[in-house]
């Protein structure tokens, strides 16, 4: 910790791993080490950043995260691609997409694959998130791809959760998974550059309308942008809403409110897990899930009763 | 038994069927038709019918559609000119070679440049400290072209000249060169490559992005229409396309749509298609496929004819397709490198026979670094005896009227038609190549033919099929590359310290002024900064300031290498382990796939990428053009397993002991390092010596790459 805490890379680096694994011994290792990490962190500025594959958030977070060393801060980025096939492993290119902002000596950037156990590292990104900011990191940005469940696990680990569109007239708008709009703090409508300006501003005035029908807090409603990357103005524009917001919020307490949540929902997530993984390790009960699994498929059994049986070998160990 | 047949009638296509299926014991001829990389099928037997409805079966040569060659007596008039591609280091080193080409048989001089030099980078530049020197001759300002043309007339030698990124300061460098040896321009008659939009699919050599490159490609063909009456101004390539292992269709395709591309530039720019056309060059890539490679040069031919017709010509010349050809450099093998001679003959024949203008035949060690003197008299011999001593040459179009080849031809023709229509909705290959995916249709290609390859699908003598034991030594040319860059920086330490730089500094403000505006040409101002001694870096960055420098997009296909390997045992033995693995470390092997310095040709880096994902592990890539240090800081942040280093421009002595130093700086000893690509066998040592875990030369199955590295992480890490 002493050494993540200086500021050591590949200390950092190697405790994502342990993060990451599957393995029993690493879980219990990184259990201490969150532990340590917690007194050390929350001070970094969390931001999810999703949009399909294509829209531009790679080269976004480029720009965005060049700016804000300039500025004088850490960066972090993770990045969680969940967009790989079941059978092989993952591809992982956002560095060639971040080429500039990977050579900065103050960033750190982290693409990780989704082949691990239980939900996929999307789940431990929360933990890696701690971690950055242990090691002193004062923006993290956690790119995710809109596809699957990770955007909305993410954006439940995030202060700032910002979402991408492409220009377009409209299908965009319906594209969109729905959900996606209550989840955005904030919208940006990317590529507007050259000949998409027009349609930019088309799915920007769509999005905002859409956006007055849902419920807004008091002092919030989501703004839409649009947003060139190759214009660092529209880039610091962005950034300037995402402050905007943060300092609202953190006046507000909104912001420890929010945080507060988040951990409810982690412990959750962690007693699912724990208990998952005690079921998994009981041969006993390993066998007998098995066995009501063909019951269930059968139709001998109700999936209740299955459950409930279970619960109770559970209870009996 | 006698047949019963009607012996007066001629035998028909049903009576050899029948033949055919007795002499196969009752299985069908249906099963003699195979499928071409191009998806085309390929039949056994073509007869009369298969040419029956074809429109242009009796065209004439140097007549519209161009089919059977460019001009009325093709080679029974004037054989083709050999043109052998050579750059060697230092200009004084490549001088001195040319001299001896020419007066060796040789008739033209053709430039490779070092890879600093195409990327516009200074020698003392230090993001090319790996490159200078290396796979071509290092250029940094017109002292050195002076040396590189010494002795040679520039107005009586025509000179070709690789070049895309950097065309502006070395185009204009080789006009002032001339005309201090006293030969006005409008005498200089070559080509330079100036073929920008197949860098972003493929190879990599670009500075600037898309739309000013093309920009720089209008002022060019501007100016040289002018001033240059006898110099091609583009040499429109599918070689590179070939080479990073698309099929030919797509090579005919793509290369033809950036053609057309061009044309539209230069209109745009305000010429008239008689202005310009004539002087447009096209240069393929001869592959062992024999038959498709005659096919595709003819089929070119018509295809471009028709395409400059839709631009109303009244020049005849401007719809001719004029080709230089280089035979495979992917068809070449480390193993047995002797074949290489074969190979190249056969290759060489398949050009001549597609009638080429020119043509390049690879020495037999290209396929490991740099030819030496000996490998590059064969290659040229290779030509020469091929015109003077077989009959060759005295037949014009000698496969016109083949049922077998005018059938091809147009099929090869049609495949190319659908490829370029889909362009073309895309809104033509500038706007097609912003979406990827051209590049990405070759990449595909690629991936699936190293499959065939791996697999043994397609066979390559001495590397998947009867593997000599015996291992030839092939000699090696040795660069010694600080050297060259130390002599360079000397120069440019001279040059600076004595020219006017007042005087400079204000043409390379008007330069980037020309580039901001749009107003004036860029090449005529390149030519004055080049009189007055600027660099090629200056002149690079005037206008660098403007256009800024491109950045590729990486996109990766998955999926496509694994494929052809369902239900393959070693495959699933490799996947198997791989699953071992995962249970003792708790995550797959984690390999960085790099590329280092200049070297821009990333299709190995990608087919290794994507089939080692499809295998089972996590794969991370590096950005193009990294130095040591950043791979090193990527490899730690990403926490590898592995760094497996691609290196083709055999940069690989200084940039991998380098790489191996900063991973230890950084407290990364375990990260196991690898490297894949051109590497001479004389070199292993040295690199094992250094620390590299193992190196795998051209002609790896990537199945057995997987498996070997598997084993050394897994020693690794249980050690």
């Amino acid at each position: 910790m002493t050494s993540i805490r200086s500021g050591n890379k590949r200390t950092l680096a190697k405790a994502i791993t342990l993060l990451e694994s599957s393995l029993d011994e690493h879980k219990e290792q990184s259990r201490v080490l969150v532990d340590e990490a917690l007194v050390h962190s929350g001070k970094s500025l969390r931001v999810g950043i999703t949009g399909v594959p294509g829209v531009g958030k790679s080269t976004f977070i480029e720009c965005l995260g060049l700016y804000l060393i300039n500025s004088g801060f850490k960066v972090a980025v993770l990045a969680v691609d969940p967009s790989s096939p079941v059978t092989g492993g993952s591809i992982l290119g956002d560095k060639t997409r971040m080429e500039m902002l990977s050579r900065e000596e103050n960033a750190f950037i982290r693409p990780s694959p989704t082949s691990g156990s239980l939900g996929g590292v999307a789940q431990k990104t929360r933990e890696t998130i701690l971690l950055c900011e242990a090691a002193g990191y004062d923006v993290v940005l956690i790119e995710t791809v809109g596809v699957g469940q990770s955007e909305y696990l993410v954006s439940k680990m995030v202060d700032f959760f910002l979402v991408m569109i492409l220009p377009g007239a409209g299908d965009e708008l319906q594209g969109l998974k729905k959900g996606i709009l209550e989840l955005a703090d904030g919208m940006v409508v990317n590529k507007c550059d050259g000949d998409t300006v027009q349609s930019a501003g088309v799915s920007k005035q769509q999005l905002v309308s859409a956006l007055s029908l849902l419920n807004q807090s008091e002092y919030w409603s989501t703004p839409v942008l649009t947003c060139s990357s190759f214009n660092e103005k529209d880039v610091i524009q962005v950034w300037a809403m995402i402050g905007e917001y943060f300092d609202l919020v953190k006046a507000s307490g909104d912001l420890r409110k929010r945080r507060n949540k988040q951990n409810i929902n982690w412990m959750n997530a962690l007693i699912e897990e724990a208990l998952i993984g005690r079921l998994n390790s009981n041969s006993k009960i390993k066998s007998l899930l098995l066995e009501l699994e063909t019951s269930v498929k059968k139709l001998e059994i109700t999936p209740y009763a299955a459950a409930t049986q279970v619960v109770q070998a559970l209870d009996e160990l | 038994m006698e047949s019963p047949k009607d012996k007066s009638k001629p035998p028909s296509l049903d009576d050899w069927k029948e033949l055919a299926k007795v002499q196969m014991k009752g299985r069908s001829v249906d099963e003699l038709v195979t499928e071409s990389g191009e998806g085309i099928l390929v039949k056994p037997l073509y007869t009369q019918s298969d040419v029956e409805d074809l429109s242009f079966r009796d065209s004439m040569p140097g007549l519209p559609p161009y089919i059977r060659g460019t001009q009325a007596t093709m080679y029974a008039g004037r054989p083709w000119t050999i043109r052998q591609y050579a750059g060697f280091s230092t200009a004084e080193a490549s001088n001195a070679f040319y001299k001896k080409t020419l007066s060796g048989g040789g008739q033209g001089v053709s430039v490779a440049f070092d890879l600093a030099t195409h990327r516009g980078y200074d020698s003392d530049h230090p993001r090319v400290s790996g490159d200078v020197g290396k796979a071509g001759v290092a250029i940094d300002s017109v002292e050195d072209m002076k040396i590189l043309f010494d002795e040679i007339p520039l107005d009586k030698i025509s000179v070709s000249m690789t070049m895309n990124g950097a065309v502006l300061p070395v185009l204009a460098g080789y006009i002032v060169a001339a005309e201090e040896q006293g030969v006005p321009q409008e005498n200089l008659s070559g080509t330079i490559q100036n073929d920008i939009l197949k860098e972003f699919m493929v190879r990599n050599t670009y500075i600037y992005p898309p739309e000013p490159s093309m920009r720089i490609i209008g002022d060019i063909i501007t100016y040289c229409s002018r001033e240059m009456p006898r110099f091609n101004t583009i040499s429109i390539s599918g070689y590179h396309m070939q080479e990073a292992g698309a099929d030919s269709a797509l090579e005919l395709a793509y290369t033809l749509a950036d053609g057309k591309e061009y044309i539209r530039t230069a209109l745009k720019a305000g010429l008239s298609i008689d202005d310009f056309a004539p002087r447009l060059s096209f240069f393929w890539g001869i592959g062992m496929n024999f038959y498709m490679e005659i096919a595709k040069m003819r089929a070119a031919r018509m295809l471009w004819n028709n395409i400059v017709e839709e631009f109303q010509p009244n020049n005849p010349k401007s719809a001719i397709l004029r080709t230089h050809c280089q035979t495979s450099g992917w068809s070449l093998s480390e193993q047995d490198p002797y074949n290489n001679v074969v190979r190249t003959t056969i290759e060489a024949m398949a050009a001549v026979f597609g009638g080429t203008q020119s043509l390049h035949t690879n020495a037999l060690d290209e396929a490991i670094a740099l030819p030496s003197e000996f490998a590059a008299r064969i290659a040229r011999n290779t030509q020469l005896i091929i015109q003077e001593e077989t009959a060759i040459t005295e037949v014009v179009d000698p496969w016109g009227g083949s049922y077998m080849m005018e059938s091809l031809t147009q099929q090869i023709a049609n495949k190319a038609l659908e490829l370029m229509e889909e362009i073309e909705s895309a809104g033509g290959m500038a706007k097609a190549i912003e979406t990827g995916l051209p590049k990405l249709r070759i990449e595909e290609a690629a991936a699936k033919k190293q499959a065939r390859i791996d697999r043994g699908d397609e066979v390559i003598v001495g590397v998947n099929k009867y593997i000599s034991t015996e291992e030839d030594e092939v000699e090696v040319l040795e660069i010694d590359n600080e050297q060259v860059r130390e002599s360079q920086i000397n120069r440019l330490k001279e040059i600076k310290a004595t020219r006017n730089q007042k005087a400079l500094d204000d043409v390379l403000n008007k330069l980037t002024a020309c580039a901001e505006s749009g107003e004036g040409n860029l090449l005529e101002l390149t030519i004055e900064a080049m009189r007055l001694r600027a660099t090629i870096g200056e002149v690079s960055d005037a206008m660098e300031n403007v256009f800024g420098r491109y950045r590729a997009q990486t996109q990766t296909v998955t999926g496509v290498y694994g494929e052809a390997y369902q239900g393959d045992q070693d495959w699933m033995e490799i996947k198997k382990i791989i699953e071992g693995f995962i249970d003792r470390e708790g995550r797959r092997p984690r390999i960085l796939v790099c590329k280092m310095g200049q070297d821009g040709h990333d299709r190995g880096a990608k087919v290794v990428a994507t089939a080692f994902a499809d295998v089972g592990f996590d794969v991370d890539l590096s950005p193009m053009f990294s130095t040591p240090e950043e791979v090193a800081r990527q490899a730690i942040e990403n926490d590898v397993h592995i760094v497996g280093v691609s290196s083709l421009a055999g940069s690989h002595k200084s940039l991998v002991p380098e790489l191996i130093k900063e991973l230890k700086s950084l407290d990364a000893e375990e990260v196991v390092v690898i490297v894949g690509g051109v590497i001479p066998k004389q070199d292993y040592q040295q690199l094992l010596d250094y620390g590299v875990k193992c190196i795998f030369g051209p002609g790896t199955p990537i199945p057995k790459a997987a498996a070997e590295v598997l084993e050394i992480v897994t020693g690794v890490n249980s050690s």
